[in-house]
């Protein structure tokens, strides 16, 4: 991997992404997607594990790549977006880790990942309508975590969040001081990783805002068959059946 | 010299008159079975046009296999000249342009075939090559598009026309079992038209080029969907497997995983999928296999949902609608995905 805002490496079975800069421009974005095709097409690695660098997560956009003389451009906003959705549908469990600054797109990004780790001293915050503009998809995926009220006043007031409040409201999973023995606890939660039923499980929570039961149930035996075709639940039922 | 890519230039379908919503089916008949009433009313398909015969007195359609394959004859006719006058109509062609026609039915067999009958009726040349491929079900819309391209590519600037004709309401058998309730919940009646061409020039016309097929064909699920002589019944009839959308599902991305590769492209490379609308649990095992979302098959869902499955032309169908969005760009790469007895995955490759 060759990239100036993205550190990535591999230690096992666990992929290791550092944002380098705190700051989000067009080019980590285009490291950040050619990172999630690396991931996808080359590296046998199960788990993915965001953070910041020098003790700060990310505080959002970087309002340099915009010149207020040139014309309006959405489409780096929707690179962007397809970057996120990239990181929410990649075949492996994604963990991010919280300190310092998590701002804007940096929140986002917490959001997209399957478990959240948060140093104490560490906040969030959703600042884009203060500044005129919006918070990108977090207005769609940011009522799934916290419910529409919490959502309301998150993004339209945009309140500095503390790590308290944030494991409260469910928008995290773990606070604490030791951000490296908790993201080793989260990972070693996820158990053996079974891709495909870890991956299916997480479509079918993700989806499970937008579809009436009727289209739910089909794609939940469709997704289940899948599962139960595969090794890992054979295995199992051997197990099982010698107990 | 590069070989030129045979592209598809135009497309046009047709349907019978008739439309009926699930609820007609079951009122007309009186579907007593509720099981049977449950499979009609199942929220994934609103309506389709059939071809209904006259009922007797319990209300049962009254068809021998002899009507059943006049129904076929007659209306592949009257619906194959329609779609083809859709799919030639603003390309300057007639059907004496065409050099070579290739039909594919599964609904009913003739001999002389579809394509000898077009000729007869329809005004194409004497001496237009042709091909029927009869027999093959769901998935034959690209095995006749695989030897069409080719035989496109091979004559360069000559027209190839492949016409798929399915009168699914001559497979009708009638007897209140969930077998038979599955299959006349299920299918509806349409033609489908497309017109192929490998042009030696490099014109402006914007049609995607075909680059390529794949096939995946699952050995031990030969009989998962079968079209048997059924004895009691003194007609032929069709029957589908309870599990094969799922297991046809679960093989799909093999097909699909192996022609993007050899085309050095991933699943997310591919901008528009036209998938066979074959039922509402294989296109849910396809959307979770190959990792594509309702958006990617909106089509497939949309032509389901106001056709039923329409057999070896549904791709079509939503070719067609995907066509009628004006969303596709140049440079776009979409994949064709057909499922049917074998049981069988066919692809096919699509750059704009």
């Amino acid at each position: 991997m060759n990239a100036e805002t993205v550190r990535y490496e591999e230690r096992g079975e666990v992929a290791h992404v550092t944002l380098l800069r705190d700051r989000i421009d067009m080019q980590l974005v285009r490291e950040l997607t050619a990172v999630c095709n690396h991931l996808e097409d080359d590296s046998a690695t199960k788990v993915v594990v965001f953070r910041g660098a020098g003790g700060v997560f990310c505080r959002g956009i970087d309002y340099a790549d915009f010149k207020p003389d040139q014309p309006v451009d959405i489409h780096g906003f929707g690179k962007w977006e397809k970057m996120c959705v990239r990181i929410e549908r990649l075949r492996k469990v994604t963990v991010s880790v919280l300190e310092g600054a998590v701002v804007g797109g940096g929140v986002q990004l917490a959001l997209v990942t399957d478990a959240r780790v948060m140093a104490p001293d560490a906040t969030l915050q959703l600042d884009e309508v203060h500044h005129g503009f919006l918070p990108g998809m977090a207005t769609y995926r940011l009522a799934k975590y916290v419910g529409l009220g919490h959502a309301k006043r998150l993004v339209m007031r945009c309140p500095v969040v503390t790590a308290d409040e944030a494991l409260r409201l469910g928008l995290v999973d773990r606070v604490t001081a030791d951000v490296d023995a908790a993201t080793d606890a989260v990972i070693a939660e996820f158990g053996p990783t079974h891709v495909v039923a870890v991956t299916l499980a997480r479509r079918l929570l993700n989806e499970s805002y937008e579809f009436s039961y009727e289209d739910a149930i089909g794609h939940f035996l469709a997704a289940q068959h899948r599962s139960i075709s595969q090794t890992a639940f054979l295995e199992t039922l051997r197990k099982k059946g010698g107990e | 010299m590069t070989m030129e890519r045979a592209r598809l230039l135009s497309v046009g379908t047709s349907n019978p008159p008739d439309y009926y919503t699930q609820q007609d089916i079951i009122d007309r008949y009186r579907v007593a079975n509720p099981a049977v009433r449950s499979m009609f009313r199942a929220s994934h398909i609103k309506g389709r046009y059939l071809v209904l015969p006259p009922r007797d007195d319990e209300g049962r359609p009254t068809e021998s296999q002899a009507q059943l394959l006049e129904k076929h004859r007659r209306w592949s006719l009257t619906l194959g000249a329609a779609a083809i006058e859709k799919a030639l109509a603003g390309t300057g062609l007639t059907t004496a342009d065409i050099d070579y026609l290739c039909c594919v039915t599964s609904t009913g067999f003739m001999l002389p075939g579809l394509t000898a009958m077009f000729i007869r009726h329809l005004g194409f040349r004497v001496d237009c090559s042709r091909a029927d491929i009869v027999g093959m079900g769901c998935n034959a819309g690209l095995n006749g598009l695989n030897p069409v391209v080719s035989w496109a590519q091979s004559n360069p600037g000559k027209n190839a026309l492949m016409v798929c004709c399915e009168i699914n309401s001559a497979l009708y058998v009638y007897d209140d079992s969930i077998d038979t309730g599955v299959v006349n919940s299920l299918f509806g009646d349409g033609c489908a038209a497309v017109l192929v061409r490998a042009d030696e020039t490099d014109e402006p016309a914007f049609a995607p080029r075909v680059l390529g097929f794949e096939s995946h064909l699952i050995p031990d699920a030969w009989d998962a969907m079968i079209y048997r002589w059924q004895e009691a019944h003194g007609k032929f009839s069709f029957g589908l497997a309870r599990d094969v959308p799922y297991v046809l599902g679960l093989h799909a991305d093999i097909p699909v995983t192996d022609l993007l590769h050899r085309h050095g492209l991933h699943v997310r490379d591919i901008s528009h999928w036209l998938v066979h609308s074959g039922g509402k649990k294989v296109i849910d095992a396809i959307k979770y296999t190959v990792g594509i979302t309702a958006h990617d098959v909106r089509h497939t869902t949309g032509v389901l949902a106001d056709y039923g499955n329409l057999g070896s032309g549904s791709f079509l169908f939503s070719l067609q609608r995907l066509l009628d969005e004006r969303v596709v760009r140049r440079g776009d790469y979409g994949v064709m995905m057909t499922m049917g007895p074998g049981s069988t995955v066919e692809t096919a490759l699509l750059r704009w």
